[in-house]
């Protein structure tokens, strides 16, 4: 479904990405671990067509990012580190916006309130202005979004950074809830325990190389992270 | 897509402070500008009508007298006040209304030819054209500066972007929405300002008035179109929303208030005008060096007046008189005029940067207050004036002095005699006044 081949992404000197392909299936949780600087935000944005490869091709569903950018971001939905929203609407209306621009089609209140329901937004906060959410309940409305655009795919990018051990917990739960109804995740994190947790297969980026790939029912927690120590130390 | 984009940020707009104090101190001033236009309209329709009928009044009951006596005591003509005038007053304020149609020369004590280089530079009275064209600008910038610069700040741009919104749809969608916050707050105050100017005319009148305000409407759309694409584009690619924000008020100083003083400045400097008392000496020279011309090649005299034109021909010698000026009159005034509209056409340059200038032009011309209506007004007024003269001229020559020079060398028996025989004089040379005045009246 997610298809990186062969991509390099130079930055002026700096190459951000050093001949990456990973392939992502169909219901697949893909986790991308690394430091900072490891390119797994670079990736992300490739597949986003936010920037463009140096070399290399990415296919969403068999369809060329670059050459067709709208038609493959019809399929797949994004939520950033930081669910940006509009502070002065509520959720319901940010997700109204939202939803409309990606489906083409307003939904009906009701509509709108079981998606904030499904993504674990109380009902009673659906109408208070974004400005006073939690980070928590901003990813909740960015999940809300997704769902409502019924994304074959989501693109993560450290969704649970910053939030509580609860809150990263349901996330999770609802990254497997989709993962069970077909859809394509490929996550970028920092948190082994995540990964390891809700991830079907985990990758491993140093450097713009991705270094390791396995599958997580293969490695217990403390074998991932003695893992993950060595790619970073070498 | 863009509809449903325009929508969100309206709302966002509506819900943000800055339209409600910035639209509605707008909103206000407009209200001030247009009631105070109004009434000042009323109020000069009234004191014109008043005026022009204390002087028709004047010019009907003035006796028995001299015709060229009548000439010179003239009559005031009125430029009619433009119903649009409310809108935009042009240049009105500044060169004045009043015509005076006097013997012998054309007018210049209502206007003030030498000095008007100063109103055609003038700037920024309180109307709604110049709200429209200075603060409304201002006003678009105010609530759109961060339009797109803020979406990239907050990253609500790659949440955009991410779901597949085409960048042109966000670029009308916002144009939209900016477009509608200026429309919500002037289109109610425009549209009730066009229906009460267009219900007080005559129905004969309506038409002109309604494709003026058409077209009024269609040049301000643009104007504020512009203001509003270069607010969305300096938005979408400053570093910054303060980034932004700087930049067009920059533009929006540079181009509304410093462009055209500058520019009024350097055409001035291009094509100079002369000072009233540099205008007044030629014109006065001039007049009077045709006069001798035509006097000596009349009447072989050395001087104007010369004594040795008997008084039996002095109807004639006034028209020549008169019209050996015309020549005068035209060349100075024309050479003048002419300079005023060869600055207003290099000021016309001065539009390709700064807007305002075209448009300040385009406003005027259809509100009927620009240069050239002004020059039309006088032009009929002086062919006006010049009607007058020949009739008093044609009038004198028709009852000329059957005793010539013998007039100064007979003495009346007594002064009662006298004046019974001057009386008399006078009394054949009675002209139609009624008829004069009318014609007076019939300037356009």
């Amino acid at each position: 479904m997610l298809d990186a081949i062969e991509v390099t992404k130079q930055f002026g000197a700096k190459r951000a990405l050093d001949n990456v392909s990973l392939s992502v299936l169909p219901g697949e949780i893909y986790c991308l671990l690394g430091a900072n600087g490891a390119g797994k935000t670079t990736l992300v944005n490739l597949f986003l067509n936010f920037l463009q490869p140096t070399s290399g091709s990415l296919q969403i569903g068999k369809l060329d990012v670059v050459r067709q950018p709208l038609e493959t971001k019809r399929l797949l939905a994004y939520i950033p580190e930081q669910v940006t929203l509009y502070g002065v609407l509520s959720g319901l209306e940010n997700l109204a916006f939202f939803s409309s621009l990606a489906i083409g089609e307003h939904l009906p209140r009701q509509r709108l309130l079981e998606l904030l329901e499904a993504a674990g937004l109380p009902r009673q906060a659906a109408d208070n202005r974004v400005a006073t959410y939690s980070k928590g309940m901003r990813q909740k409305v960015g999940i809300a979004i997704a769902l409502a655009k019924n994304a074959k795919a989501l693109l993560l990018d450290e969704p649970t950074s910053g939030l509580d051990p609860s809150a990263a917990n349901e996330f999770s739960e609802l990254l497997v809830k989709a993962s069970n109804d077909g859809v394509t995740v490929l996550t970028t994190t920092h948190d082994l325990f995540h990964a390891k947790q809700t991830g079907t297969r985990i990758g491993i980026m140093k450097q713009g190389r991705l270094v390791e790939e396995l599958r997580s029912e293969e490695v217990s927690h403390a074998d991932l992270e003695a893992l993950y120590l060595k790619h970073m130390r070498s | 897509m863009f509809a449903i984009i325009a929508a969100k940020d309206l709302r966002e707009l509506t819900r943000d402070g800055r339209l409600l104090w910035a639209g509605g101190l707008v909103v206000m001033l407009m209200l001030v500008a247009l009631a105070a236009g109004w009434n000042r309209q009323v109020q000069l329709n009234s004191e014109r009508s008043a005026g022009q009928a204390l002087d028709y009044n004047a010019w009907l009951h003035q006796g028995y007298r001299h015709p060229h006596d009548a000439a010179e005591q003239g009559m005031h003509v009125f430029k009619p006040e433009p119903s649009l005038a409310v809108f935009d007053p042009g240049i009105g304020p500044f060169v004045g209304s009043t015509v005076w149609l006097q013997a012998h020369r054309q007018s210049e004590v209502k206007f003030r030819p030498a000095q008007d280089a100063t109103g055609l530079q003038r700037f920024g009275e309180l109307s709604p054209a110049w709200l429209l064209q200075v603060l409304l600008p201002l006003l678009i910038i105010v609530i759109g500066f961060n339009s797109a610069s803020d979406e990239r700040e907050r990253g609500t741009l790659r949440q955009l972007l991410s779901l597949g919104a085409p960048a042109r749809s966000l670029l009308f969608g916002k144009a939209a929405a900016l477009a509608s916050c200026v429309g919500i707050l002037i289109a109610p105050v425009g549209l009730a300002f066009a229906v009460l100017i267009v219900a007080r005319l005559p129905a004969g009148e309506r038409v002109d008035v309604v494709y003026r305000i058409t077209w009024l409407a269609a040049g301000y759309g643009l104007y504020l179109g512009f203001f509003v694409f270069l607010t969305l584009a300096v938005s979408a690619l400053a570093r910054s929303s303060r980034a932004a924000l700087v930049l067009l008020l920059g533009f929006w100083v540079a181009a509304t208030l410093i462009a055209p003083r500058t520019a009024s400045e350097a055409t001035n400097l291009l094509y100079p005008t002369p000072s009233r008392l540099d205008f007044d000496a030629q014109l006065t020279h001039d007049i009077a060096d045709a006069g001798r011309k035509a006097w000596s090649a009349h009447f072989g005299a050395r001087t104007q007046w010369d004594p040795s034109v008997p008084l039996s021909k002095w109807g004639a010698a006034l028209k020549v008189d008169d019209e050996a000026g015309y020549g005068a009159l035209d060349e100075n005034f024309g050479r003048l005029w002419d300079t005023f509209e060869r600055q207003q056409r290099a000021q016309g340059w001065v539009g390709v940067v700064a807007p305002v200038v075209a448009l300040r032009g385009f406003s005027m011309g259809l509100a009927g207050t620009d240069f050239s209506q002004h020059r039309d007004f006088s032009t009929a007024a002086e062919a006006q004036r010049r009607k007058i003269q020949n009739i008093v001229s044609e009038d004198l020559i028709e009852h000329a002095d059957r005793l010539g020079n013998a007039h100064f060398t007979r003495l009346a028996p007594s002064c009662g005699q006298a004046c019974r025989n001057s009386s008399t004089n006078f009394r054949l040379c009675r002209l139609p006044w009624r008829i004069i005045g009318r014609a007076l009246c019939c300037l356009p």
